[in-house]
């Protein structure tokens, strides 16, 4: 192998970079719109949910419980004259809850009693719904000891969330991020770069050339990864200053997990390419086995432990499943390497595995 | 030693012949001219002496090496101007160039040389940093030949090196391959051009993977039409005679 070539081949490839608006507005805007579209429009959290509240009971506790939910911040309370109305306001959208308080509510609270109230959730949205009721529990235990003191209850269970204590969306969907952006970066430009040389031709000429198959690849693959390392580093700079994720772990090993994934998903890129030889193809085929499931089936925003069976075991073969676990174990829980062991080993044998595939094919092609 | 040697040559793509048990050798120094339809086999026959492409059967040697266990040497020997692509459009020709002497290994001092050299013959007069997308279609032709034989190559390949370029740059581009066969380099070179195909000293004549004729101009017309006067024939009658009809 001589760097000579395989720098010339790099060298032209950052021409071709640089001289394409569509390639050089996708490596470098593509990471900013992604760290402002998953870090600033996704909120699990909701804040502020409107509650039409019905209130037959007009007592001091009723008021009392009402003054509960809306001190709690999460929900800004709507009064309504009837259960009717109630309704109405969950039907038109203005209500995304109602409570409705009975007549007997104060007098059934007291103990050894059973005082009820009910609870309408708008469920077409079922991920508003299942935080609305995540919410109604911690706000049932403050009623209780605000009726009848702390220790009221034979049990109480006290919370409190570890490694993200706020349970902060950014910090879930950031330190995920650069699994994205990697993977448009590298699948997608790199299936396009190397099925443009098929595509065209030029393949042919370079080969035709004293040079050896390795040396072109590794030219082509060159810029695109200092190109994946760069928004690597953009995206771990936003997080620790515009999002102030906590980056509790080693940084080295995060760097060697990111390299690895990195190479696994730039031969990912090649395989494409080699296999379709077709720009266009390449690109669906990108989407298709690269970002849809990056984006969808890793992790990065729905739980790989809440997918059906099927597809839970579907992500193993993922390398971003274990590159944002990893990822976040090392942001949030500050994880040594022997903790990430598993998932580390993981991505390693998908790199390999990746790798052979790539190589071996793209030898068997290129060679007469 | 001739430049190339093919011996029962034959390339098979699945049950499909794209060459068929061809047999020619091309003499060092020689313009040898390919000529067929298209499909006929000429770029097929190109890649394998080229080391792109191996064959099925037979045996091929360019410049005393086999293309079979040496294609990495014969590499470095030939040039090769291949029909689908020449240049890249969006680097210079300067860039073109620079990368072309990279792959190729060549020394500074004689890159430099080289790409002077060449660039006088075909009289370049436009800015080495002009992109080639911005080039006249005869002008790219002519860079591309530079490139292709850049590294001083004894035998260079030429596919369809006229192919869409205006009558004038065809002419002035065979007045190039002449000066590399005045040089002592072979030159192989298809076409479709019949007047083009009279500036060669020999023509092989391919049809379907065959090879159906291999002569100078003068003899093949004198074969083919033995009642008339050669110069009375035109290579264009010879072609229909051997290749459509026949």
């Amino acid at each position: 192998m001589r760097l000579r070539s395989v720098w010339a081949v790099a060298k032209k490839e950052v021409f071709h970079i640089v001289r394409d608006p569509f390639t050089l507005a996708l490596a470098m805007g593509m990471p900013v719109i992604m760290v402002i579209f998953f870090g600033y429009a996704i909120e699990f959290n909701m804040k502020q949910i409107s509650l039409a509240v019905f209130d037959s009971s007009k007592s001091q506790s009723s008021r009392q419980l009402q003054k509960t939910f809306v001190s709690s911040s999460y929900f800004q309370s709507l009064a309504v004259l009837s259960p009717a109305e109630a309704i109405q306001a969950l039907d038109e959208g203005r209500a995304h809850a109602a409570l409705l308080i009975p007549p007997a509510y104060a007098e059934n609270l007291r103990p050894r009693s059973e005082s009820s109230v009910q609870i309408l959730i708008d469920g077409a949205d079922n991920s508003s719904a299942g935080s609305i009721l995540g919410y109604l529990g911690g706000i049932q235990q403050k009623v209780l000891s605000a009726e009848f003191g702390p220790y009221s209850e034979p049990i109480t269970v006290q919370t409190r969330f570890l490694f993200n204590s706020e349970l902060n969306s950014r910090w879930f969907v950031v330190p995920g991020l650069s699994a994205a952006i990697i993977a448009i970066l590298s699948i997608l430009l790199t299936a396009l770069t190397v099925a443009r040389e098929w595509e065209n031709g030029s393949m042919e000429l370079l080969l035709s050339t004293p040079v050896r198959p390795v040396e072109i690849i590794l030219g082509k693959l060159l810029p695109y990864s200092v190109m994946g390392l760069v928004a690597v580093f953009f995206v771990f700079i936003m997080s620790q200053i515009v999002f102030a994720v906590p980056f509790r772990g080693n940084f080295l090993v995060y760097l060697l997990a990111c390299l690895i994934f990195l190479s696994t998903y730039l031969a990912q890129g090649l395989l494409i390419s080699v296999v379709t030889r077709k720009q266009q193809l390449s690109m669906q085929m990108a989407m298709l086995s690269g970002l849809l499931p990056t984006i969808l089936l890793s992790g990065f925003i729905f739980p790989v432990e809440h997918m059906p069976r099927f597809f839970y075991y579907l992500t193993m073969i993922l390398p971003a499943r274990w590159f944002i676990s990893l990822s976040r174990d090392l942001f949030l829980k500050g994880a040594s390497l022997q903790n990430i062991l598993p998932g580390f080993l993981a991505l390693c044998a998908l790199f390999v595995l990746m790798m052979v595939l790539a190589t071996r094919k793209f030898k068997k092609d290129v060679e007469p | 030693m001739s430049a190339v040697q093919v011996k029962n040559l034959s390339v098979q793509f699945g049950d499909f012949f794209a060459v068929k048990d061809l047999s020619f050798s091309v003499e060092k120094g020689e313009v040898f001219g390919f000529l067929g339809a298209n499909g006929a086999g000429k770029t097929t026959t190109i890649r394998v002496l080229c080391g792109l492409l191996l064959p099925s059967a037979g045996q091929a040697s360019v410049c005393g090496l086999d293309v079979l266990s040496d294609a990495f040497e014969v590499k470095k020997k030939v040039g090769y101007m291949s029909q689908k692509f020449t240049l890249y459009d969006d680097l210079t020709v300067k860039e073109n160039l620079d990368f072309t002497s990279a792959l190729r290994k060549m020394e500074p001092e004689k890159f430099r040389e080289q790409k002077e050299k060449l660039l006088k013959m075909i009289r370049f007069k436009s800015s080495e940093d002009i992109l080639v997308r911005d080039l006249p279609g005869g002008i790219k032709q002519q860079v591309s030949l530079v490139a292709a034989v850049l590294h001083d190559p004894e035998i260079v390949f030429l596919d369809e090196p006229t192919a869409g370029v205006s009558p004038a740059f065809r002419q002035r581009f065979w007045k190039l391959i002449g000066g590399l066969a005045a040089e002592g380099k072979t030159v192989f070179v298809t076409t479709h051009y019949m007047d083009e195909a009279e500036q060669c000293g020999r023509i092989a004549l391919m049809k379907s993977g065959e090879l159906i004729a291999l002569d100078s101009p003068q003899e093949l017309k004198r074969n083919s039409f033995p009642d008339r006067e050669p110069q009375e024939v035109s290579l264009e009658d010879v072609f229909i005679e051997q290749v459509e009809g026949g």
